[in-house]
């Protein structure tokens, strides 16, 4: 067995109902580290980027990293890959909680799901059995009545990760939901599943995973568990308030989207907030597998209110998804919103942004009256009625104006005529943050290989979080490129790891390449990482490429390049992208056109 | 022993990893001595490894008298030798805390890493806690058998 690995690929062929074990590709799993890189590099060879990613050609690959499963900290991770179809790019979404780490246990590294069954399926992998079952009678249920009838039917400590009815209805915003909350979220990886007719993957497992240096490996993993002065500022604002803590920075800054973009800063941001949360709807505080922070939040709606509910959340993402953006300052509506995503299996960024693009064309006077007479009450901003409603059209597509909003904001604003209140990149709505008050925010929006996205190149870090000596300004755009290369670059490294993305709030990468060669027996340099980081990226790069992406697509919504913002710290600013953008092309050893030169590719073994 | 505190746990089973680590070399949760039951819905999580009761039951019913109390740490010690595996003490055990061995078709328990516990050591969150104490009567330690508030009764 390779160390950090079980050295399995579980490969299941839906149309012929076979299923296939091989060896792990070692030399790849040593070029591209694991999971998001790995799993590039699978999909890469495996399909034509051209293809439809509804369609049969499309694979969906599941995969974790040489530290998921280990106590490394926050070693719970896995990853989804596939073309996206939201996107029309290369998809990786990445989420926590037990699945990955039990899926290696059960003695895969990766499943690789190609073709598409010809009746509603689930496979169900436990150590040397796997089979493919039929899934008709939890076609059409939710997440968690899934993941009960599947455990029941299985193994009482099965772990189970599916779509709920978005991803079956081929919803453009569909996300794959593991262990009930957590949520492999973006670029609707749960249509492509729904599209090969696949339900749920269950696993379970008592296998075992092995390091290469045991007593290394200890020793590095208790080191980062107490270092000196205890966690960190960051650590501890998620243990205390979970990842909700950052509303009253960002609000107060003035870089919380608010209206679907049109301002950073929102009256209600204090009902939304972390302490609102903890004070009126807090149960327990949670931890993914293997994870020392515990970030996520176990809720209820308590209280004589219109919504009930229990479950997870809300983050910080779907406060400004199903709050802000939409102007929806009821934090009862914003938890059953969050439930209701959770249960139907939609992406809350996704999800609110494109309920926010709907708001804004409305009260613009885009959309017809008789389009709108489906939704019941009027769609504007502030309607938690018209915001809940909404996502039940978009999840079950009902009616014509819940086949569009199924499809996504940049698609439901160019069929309105309006692709510009579209507050997205390359058809991926924007992540919670402005980039009128972060501009290395802005550039990695508009570079991002899965469409627009916050966690590719967390660049808030550099521009306001870091210690005053250490930050660059964040209204200069100048620098950037730089900076955002580097963290994009070291991202890619963390997630194919298959740990957390907040493992940099604990560790730095000096002490993480330490880690990763202890588990695997590597002997890599920072900088041989760094390179295997810069080689995942400019991987992406060529699938996308190849699948017809290019400088075109690199933007930014036109709002954010020449309406200026109002109020805050942050007032009257934009985002100065073009010459980010040359820059970044630059230094990243690409041509004016976005492609990697041939030199690029030679340099980092692409060629 | 090993005193656990639910209402710290977050379900990390972190000290699964740990635990699994030190005593077969490898992650492997399924041969961990110690485990979070995990009541989703309910949002409880309750760590449970052996308690080292005086008077313990496993102990009493054993056939082969493969468990005896260790006389200097007073530790409840498994001899590998004699135990045979008939699963005896599993049902004794008032806590479902005794662990089993398929491979080498033993019974196993938490022997506490010799005295540096290694599932306390990784526990960030203060949900379990080395107490050098008197090994003292299951009956005693109801309040950890009690159902905690909201678990499914």
């Amino acid at each position: 067995m390779p160390y950090g690995w079980v050295g399995r690929v579980l490969r299941v062929n839906l149309t012929e109902g076979s299923v296939k074990r091989e060896p792990l590709n070692m030399g790849w799993a040593r070029q591209y580290i694991g999971g998001r890189g790995l799993g590039t590099r699978y999909l890469y060879e495996e399909i034509d980027p051209r293809c439809d990613p509804l369609g049969l050609e499309n694979k969906v690959i599941f995969t974790t990293g040489p530290l998921t499963g280990t106590f490394a900290p926050t070693g719970g991770r896995y990853m989804v890959l596939c073309k996206g179809p939201l996107t029309g790019a290369i998809a990786c979404s990445n989420a926590g909680g037990y699945w990955g780490p039990e899926m290696k246990f059960a003695g895969h590294d990766l499943v690789i799901l190609e073709g598409r069954a010809s009746r509603p399926a689930y496979i169900w992998a436990c150590n040397e059995q796997v089979e493919v079952r039929d899934a008709a009678h939890v076609w059409g249920k939710t997440t968690a009545e899934t993941e009960d009838v599947l455990r029941a039917e299985t193994d009482p400590q099965a772990r189970i990760s599916g779509i709920g009815p978005a991803g079956e209805n081929l919803c453009r915003v569909a996300c794959i939901i593991n262990d009930k909350s957590r949520a492999a979220g973006r670029s609707g990886v749960g249509a492509a599943l729904g599209a090969k007719n696949v339900k749920a993957i269950v696993v379970r497992g008592t296998g075992a995973i092995q390091v290469a240096d045991p007593r290394r490996f200890s020793e590095l993993v208790f080191q980062s568990l107490s270092g000196p002065g205890g966690p960190s500022t960051g650590v501890r604002a998620l243990q205390g308030l979970g990842t909700a803590s950052t509303i009253s920075f960002t609000n107060s800054v003035g870089i919380l989207p608010t209206h679907n973009f049109q301002k950073g800063q929102f009256e209600q941001a204090n009902a939304i907030s972390g302490p609102a949360i903890t004070q009126t709807a807090l149960r327990r505080n949670k931890g993914c597998y293997s994870c020392p922070i515990g970030c996520a939040r176990v809720t209820e709606i308590r209280g004589p209110a219109r919504w009930s509910g229990r479950g997870e959340g809300p983050e910080y993402e779907t406060l400004f998804g199903l709050g802000s953006d939409c102007g929806v300052g009821d934090l009862n509506a914003v938890l059953y919103g969050n439930y209701l995503c959770n249960l139907y299996g939609l992406d809350t960024i996704s999800a609110g942004g494109t309920v926010a693009a709907a708001m804004e064309l409305t009260e613009r006077g885009y959309i017809p009256l008789e389009d709108l007479a489906d939704v019941g009450v009027e769609l504007k901003f502030g309607s938690a009625e018209a915001m809940i409603r909404c996502l039940d059209m978009m999840a079950f597509r009902q009616g014509r104006f819940g086949d569009l909003l199924a499809e996504g904001g940049y698609r439901l604003a160019k069929h309105y005529g309006h692709p510009e209140l579209f507050m997205g990149t390359k058809g991926q709505e924007c992540a919670a943050y402005d980039p009128r008050g972060a501009k290395g925010m802005g550039l990695g929006y508009a570079t991002s290989n899965r469409g627009a996205c916050h966690l590719r190149g967390f660049s808030l870090d550099v521009e306001w979080l870091a210690p005053r000596e250490a930050r660059l300004d964040p209204f200069v755009a100048e620098g950037k490129a730089q900076a955002l290369k580097h963290l994009q670059d070291r991202t890619a490294c963390t997630d194919s790891s298959g740990i957390c993305s907040f493992i940099r709030l604990m560790i730095a990468p000096e002490q993480l390449v330490p880690l990763y060669n202890a588990a695997t027996g590597a002997n890599l340099s920072l900088e041989e990482w760094l390179m295997a980081g810069e080689r995942i990226w400019n991987l992406e790069r060529l699938f996308n490429n190849r699948a017809g992406l290019s400088r075109k697509d690199d933007t930014l919504p036109p709002r954010m390049t020449s309406e200026p913002l109002s109020g805050g710290a942050v007032h009257g600013q934009v985002v100065e992208l073009e010459p980010m953008l040359e820059e970044y092309y630059r230094i990243r050893g690409w041509d004016e056109d976005g492609n990697p030169k041939a030199e690029t590719l030679a340099r980092l073994g692409l060629a | 022993m090993i005193l656990a505190y639910p209402q710290k746990c977050v379900a990390c089973r972190l000290c699964e990893g740990a635990c699994s680590f030190r005593h077969e070399g490898a992650f492997q949760p399924a041969e961990s001595r110690i485990w979070v039951h995990d009541f989703v819905d309910e949002a409880v999580y309750v760590p449970v490894a052996c308690f080292h009761c005086r008077d313990a039951p496993c102990l009493r019913y054993c056939p082969t008298y493969a468990i005896s109390r260790d006389p200097l740490t007073g530790w409840v010690t498994i001899n590998e030798d004699t135990c045979i595996g008939c699963g005896m003490c599993l049902v004794a055990c008032p806590f479902g805390a005794m662990g089993f061995h398929a491979e080498k078709n033993i019974a196993r328990n938490c022997d506490l890493c010799g005295g540096e516990p290694q599932c306390v050591r990784i526990c960030t969150y203060g949900a379990l806690e080395y107490a050098e104490v008197e090994p003292i009567d299951w009956m005693a330690r109801l309040d950890q058998a009690e159902r905690p508030a909201g678990a499914p009764g």
